[in-house]
C-alpha cells in the first residue's frame, strides 16, 4: 500500500528560537517558585511603601511616582537574576546544558529564550506596579514618561541577565538561590531601590555608584524626572561594563564546564 | 582563551569605572565653546532643598544652574561663606496680580517666581518672552500667568477698569478657554463668587458654566484653578473638578469631611491668608513695616499698600481664625498647600508679603519646613515648573541665602543676605528715601487760564510733546495717552478762542480713545513741580476747580500722588454743551491728602471712540 510521505517540516532557526522561547516561558510560568515572587514581591513592597505609607515627596515627585521607578527596577533585576542566575545553575546541574548542546538547537536560542522570558516578566512587573500606582496611588504621568520608563526598565534587564548568567555558571544549584538573594537584596537596598537614594545616609551614597542596581534605578528615575542629576552616559557606561563582566564570567564558566 | 576572558573582564571593569566616575562628578558632557561660566560655591551652608533640611553642604553653581549639593567644593572658584546661614530655593508666590514693577520688587525680597492670577495678557506675554531668553529677567521674578480670568459679565474682575471678555454661557466655555490659551495663559483661573459671604452682591457664573469651563480647561491639559469666596462655593468648585482653589473661605468653618473631600479630589489650595487677615480690620503688612530686616527695602508706595485694609464688616474679625483652622485641616488631610499672597491687594505688596504669608502658615499649624515647602517645591510641582522650586543638581540657580535657620524660626526668611536669579547675584538696593514733596509754589492756586498764550490756528494743532502749553506754576501741560502701556489711543491739545465766562482762551483736548489697552486713557496733564512727576505739597488746597464744556461724554480727572505709586485716583466729570464749573474736593480722590501730588490728568472716559472737551480756568482752591 502506498504510504503517504509525510513532508517533514523544514528545519529553520527562527522556528527553533520561537519554540525554545515558548517552552521556556511556559516552563517558568508553571514554576510558582519563580513566577510568583518575581511579580508579587515588588508589588507587595510598592503597596506597602508606595501607597499605604508613601507620603511626601522625593526628588521633586510624589512617593508613589518615585517608587514605581525604583520598585520597577527592583522587580526587573530580580526577574533577571533569578531566571539566569538560579535557572542556569539548576539546569547545568540537571544536565540540560549537555542535552541541549547535543541537540540541533543553536546555543544562542537557549539564551535568547531566557532573555525573552525574562523580558516578558519584567514587562509584567512594570505593568502591575503601574496599575497599582494609577489606581491606588493616583499616579499621573505623561504617556511619553510611561514609554520612557517602560523601555528603560525592559532594556535594563539585559545587564542583569548577563550578571545572572555569570553567576549561574559560577555557582552550584544548591548555592545559587541563597547566593543570588544575598547579592540581590542588599544591593537593591544600598542602591536606593527601597529607601530613596536621596534619603540614604551619606556613607551609603558613596558605595552606590559601584552597584549596577543603582545605575538602573537612576535611569528609571530619570525617565520620570526624578533622577539625582548625574549624566545618563555614566549610568549606561556602568551598566555596559557590568554586562561585559557578566558575559565574560559566563564565558569562562562555560569553558570550565566543557573541559 | 583565558587571556581573552581576562581582557573581556578588564574591559568590563574599565567601563564600570568610567560610569562610577561619571556619576560621582556629575559633570555633563562638555558642550561647544561657551563664554566664561559664572561659577561659585556656597560653602558649609544649611540647605533647605525644597523638601527637607540638609544640615551642612556645599552648593556648587555654574552657568545659572545648580551643579551639585553636598560633596567637596571644587577649588579655585568664587566661594561664599554659608556657615550659620541657610540656603533656600528662590521663593514662589502662588497667587499675585503682577503689573508695573511688581516683578522687580518681588525679587528684592527673594521671590524669584510669581504665579499671577489675573493681569493684562499682553504684559504677561512680554514678560514671558523676556524670561525665555538665556540671560533674560535677571533683575526681576519670573512670571507665569492666568492672563485674563474667566468671569461672568459684571462679575468679579470686571470692576478694575480693564476691558476684558466675559463668559455668559456653558456652550461658549470651550471657545473662551481656547482664546485664553491662545493669548498665552499658562493655566486658567475661574471666578465663582457671588459676594454673599462678605455682604456683597456680585454677578457670577453659575454651576453649569463653572463645570463647562473646568472641563474645557482640563481637556486642553491645563490646570483649572478657582477663586471662591464661601464654603459653599468651595464645595461646588471641588465637586465640579477644580484642580485647585486659590483662596480659602472664611464665612464658615471647615470640617474634616470637607478636607477629606478636597484630598480625595486631588485638588490643592492656596489659602492667601494675608488678604484674609486684611479683611479683619488689621493691615496684614503692618508687622512687616516694623521689621528692621525688611523695612529699609520697602518703598513709599509699598508702605501705602501694606498699610491698607479692606473695610471691615460685622463678624469679619473671625475670618482669619476660620481660615487658619481650615488651612490646618486641609494640610492634615494631605491636601497640597501653596503659599500665595494675592498681592497687591490692601495689606499686601509684592515680595515682602510672602514672608508674612509664611508666618501665617506656621501660625495655622504647619511646621516651618512645611511652610517653606509651600513656597518652593509644592507650587513648582503643582504647576509643573520642573526646573525650579528645589535645590538639586540640574535645576535653576534661583536661590536665597538667609541668616539664621528658618526651619526653626520662620521669620528668619526676612534676613536676606543674598538673592540669586539664574546664578546672578541681585544688587538689593535699599528703597530711596521718599523725595520730600516740594512746598507749594503757588499762593493763588491758579494753574492755567489759557488767556496769555497765543491761540493756535485750527490747522496747526499742537502735538503736546513739549511744554507748549504753559501754566502759572510747575512744568506745564503735556499730552498723555495709553500708548505708554502699548495702547493705541491718541490725543492733541490746542489753545482755542472762546474761554469760559467770556475770557480769551481755553484748552481744547481731543482725540480718539482706542479699545485694547488694559487701562485706556488719553488726555492732557499738568505737573505742579519744576520737573514732571516730582511731588508737591498742595495740601493747603481743598479742591480742584475748573470750567469745562464738551461732547457730553463721561470723562475723568486723574490725580497722581507719590503714595499711590503709578496708579492715579480718579473722579468723573461730564462736560455738556454749555460752560459749567466743576468743583472736585481733593478728599473725593481716594487715598490722597494733597501733600504729595505729582500730576493731574484730564482724560477721556472709558468709552472707546472720538472725544473732545474744552477746559478753562483750572485752579486749586
Amino acid at each position: 500500500m502506498n504510504g503517504t510521505i509525510v513532508q517533514a517540516a523544514a528545519w529553520s532557526p527562527a522556528r527553533t528560537y520561537a519554540l525554545e522561547a515558548k517552552y521556556e516561558f511556559l516552563k517558568v510560568l508553571r514554576m510558582p517558585g519563580y513566577a510568583l515572587p518575581s511579580i508579587a514581591f515588588p508589588a507587595m513592597f510598592y503597596l506597602l511603601f508606595g501607597i499605604m505609607f508613601g507620603r511626601g515627596m522625593v526628588g521633586g515627585v510624589s512617593m508613589p511616582i518615585y517608587l514605581i521607578a525604583t520598585y520597577g527596577a527592583f522587580g526587573v533585576i530580580g526577574a533577571s537574576l533569578f531566571a539566569f542566575g538560579v535557572g542556569v545553575a539548576i539546569e547545568r546541574a540537571q544536565g540540560w546544558m549537555m542535552l541541549k548542546r547535543a541537540s540541533p538547537m543553536p546555543p544562542m536560542a537557549f539564551f535568547v529564550a531566557k532573555l525573552v522570558t525574562c523580558t516578558i516578566f519584567a514587562a509584567v512587573v512594570v505593568g502591575v506596579l503601574a496599575a497599582l500606582g494609577v489606581t491606588l496611588g493616583h499616579v499621573r504621568l505623561p504617556s511619553a514618561a510611561w514609554l520612557h520608563l517602560g523601555t528603560t526598565l525592559v532594556l535594563g534587564a539585559i545587564p542583569f541577565c548577563a550578571l545572572g548568567l555569570g553567576l549561574g555558571y559560577l555557582v552550584g544549584p544548591n548555592a545559587a538561590p541563597p547566593i543570588v538573594n544575598l547579592i540581590y537584596l542588599p544591593m537593591s537596598f544600598l542602591s536606593g531601590l527601597w529607601i530613596p537614594f536621596e534619603i540614604l545616609p551619606p556613607a551609603v551614597k558613596t558605595i552606590a555608584p559601584f552597584l549596577p542596581a543603582f545605575h538602573l534605578g537612576q535611569l528609571a528615575l530619570g525617565a520620570i524626572g526624578a533622577g539625582a542629576g548625574a549624566p545618563v552616559w555614566s549610568h549606561v557606561a556602568a551598566l555596559a561594563g557590568f554586562t561585559v563582566i557578566g558575559l565574560g564570567l559566563a564565558f569562562w564558566g562555560y569553558r570550565r564546564d566543557e573541559g | 582563551m583565558h587571556k581573552n576572558i581576562y581582557f573581556i573582564i578588564a574591559c568590563g571593569l574599565a567601563l564600570v569605572g568610567a560610569g562610577v566616575a561619571g556619576t560621582r562628578t556629575g559633570r555633563a558632557a562638555p558642550a561647544a565653546a561657551q563664554p566664561a561660566p559664572r561659577e561659585f560655591v556656597i560653602r558649609d551652608v544649611r540647605v533647605f532643598d525644597g523638601e527637607r533640611v540638609i544640615p551642612k553642604a556645599n552648593v556648587h553653581v555654574r552657568d545659572g544652574a545648580i551643579v551639585s549639593v553636598g560633596g567637596t567644593a571644587p577649588a579655585g572658584i568664587e566661594s561664599i561663606a554659608g556657615e550659620g546661614r541657610t540656603l533656600l530655593p528662590g521663593l514662589i508666590d502662588a497667587h499675585t496680580h503682577a503689573f508695573g514693577d511688581a516683578l522687580e520688587r518681588a525679587l528684592v525680597f527673594g521671590v524669584t517666581t510669581e504665579l499671577d492670577m489675573f493681569t493684562d495678557h499682553r504684559f504677561a506675554a512680554t514678560m514671558r518672552a523676556e524670561q525665555q531668553r538665556a540671560d533674560g529677567a535677571l533683575r526681576r521674578a519670573d512670571l507665569f500667568s492666568a492672563g485674563t480670568l474667566v468671569t461672568s459679565p459684571k462679575g468679579h474682575g470686571t470692576e478694575y477698569g480693564m476691558q476684558i471678555p466675559t463668559l455668559s454661557s456653558a456652550a461658549d466655555a470651550p471657545a473662551f478657554v481656547d482664546a485664553r490659551i491662545a493669548e498665552g495663559s499658562d493655566y486658567i483661573k475661574i471666578v465663582y463668587d457671588d459676594g454673599a459671604a462678605y455682604g456683597m452682591q456680585i454677578a457670577t457664573i453659575d454651576r453649569a458654566v463653572l463645570g463647562a469651563a473646568i472641563d474645557a480647561t482640563k481637556k486642553r491639559g491645563k490646570l483649572a484653578v478657582v477663586h471662591i469666596g464661601s464654603r459653599q462655593g468651595a464645595d461646588e468648585a471641588i465637586a465640579a473638578g477644580a484642580s485647585g482653589l486659590v483662596h480659602i473661605f472664611a464665612d464658615a468653618p471647615a470640617n474634616e469631611g470637607f478636607a477629606k473631600g478636597v484630598a480625595a479630589a486631588r485638588a490643592f489650595v492656596t489659602p492667601t491668608l494675608s488678604v484674609t487677615e486684611s479683611t479683619t480690620g488689621v493691615a496684614s503688612g503692618a508687622t512687616l513695616l516694623k521689621d528692621s530686616r525688611l523695612a529699609p527695602f520697602i518703598t513709599a508706595a509699598e508702605r501705602t499698600s501694606l498699610e491698607g485694609r479692606f473695610p471691615s464688616r460685622a463678624g469679619s474679625k473671625q475670618n482669619l481664625a476660620i481660615a487658619l483652622a481650615a488651612t490646618k485641616l486641609l494640610y492634615d488631610a494631605g491636601v497640597p498647600i501653596l503659599a500665595g499672597t494675592d498681592a497687591p491687594n490692601p495689606g499686601t505688596s509684592h515680595g515682602s508679603s510672602l514672608h508674612r504669608e509664611l508666618e501665617l502658615l506656621v501660625q495655622a499649624g504647619l511646621s516651618p519646613e512645611a511652610a517653606l515647602a509651600a513656597a518652593t517645591s509644592v507650587p513648582a510641582r503643582t504647576y509643573s515648573l520642573r526646573d525650579r522650586g528645589r535645590i538639586a543638581p540640574g535645576l535653576r540657580a534661583d536661590l536665597v541665602l538667609v541668616g539664621g535657620d528658618p526651619s526653626r524660626d520662620i521669620t528668619a526668611t526676612r534676613d536676606i543676605v543674598t538673592v540669586w536669579k539664574r546664578g546672578v547675584r541681585l544688587e538689593r538696593a535699599k528703597a530711596p528715601a521718599a523725595t520730600a514733596a516740594a512746598p507749594a509754589p503757588t499762593t493763588t492756586g491758579l494753574v492755567s487760564d489759557f488767556d496769555s498764550q497765543a491761540l493756535k490756528r485750527e490747522s496747526q494743532p499742537l502735538k503736546g510733546e513739549s511744554s507748549d502749553v504753559r501754566a502759572e506754576f510747575g512744568s506745564g501741560w503735556q499730552i498723555s495717552t495709553d500708548s505708554m502701556i502699548g495702547g493705541k489711543s491718541t490725543a492733541t491739545m490746542a489753545i482755542v478762542a472762546g474761554g469760559a465766562n467770556g475770557t480769551r482762551g481755553a484748552l481744547e483736548v481731543s482725540g480718539t480713545l482706542a479699545a485694547g489697552a488694559a487701562y485706556p486713557w488719553a488726555g492732557a496733564m499738568f505737573f505742579p513741580a519744576a520737573t514732571p512727576m516730582a511731588p508737591v505739597d498742595l495740601s493747603k488746597f481743598k479742591t480742584i476747580v475748573f470750567w469745562a464744556r464738551g461732547d457730553g461724554g463721561a470723562h475723568q480727572v486723574m490725580v497722581f500722588a507719590a503714595r499711590l505709586g503709578n496708579i492715579p485716583a480718579t473722579q468723573p466729570f461730564t462736560p455738556g454743551p454749555e460752560w459749567r464749573e466743576f468743583v472736585l474736593p481733593l478728599a473725593s480722590f481716594s487715598g490722597i491728602d494733597g501733600s504729595d501730588l505729582r500730576g493731574v490728568l484730564f482724560s477721556a472716559g472709558s468709552k472707546p471712540g472720538p472725544f473732545r472737551f474744552t477746559i478753562d480756568d483750572v485752579r486749586f482752591r
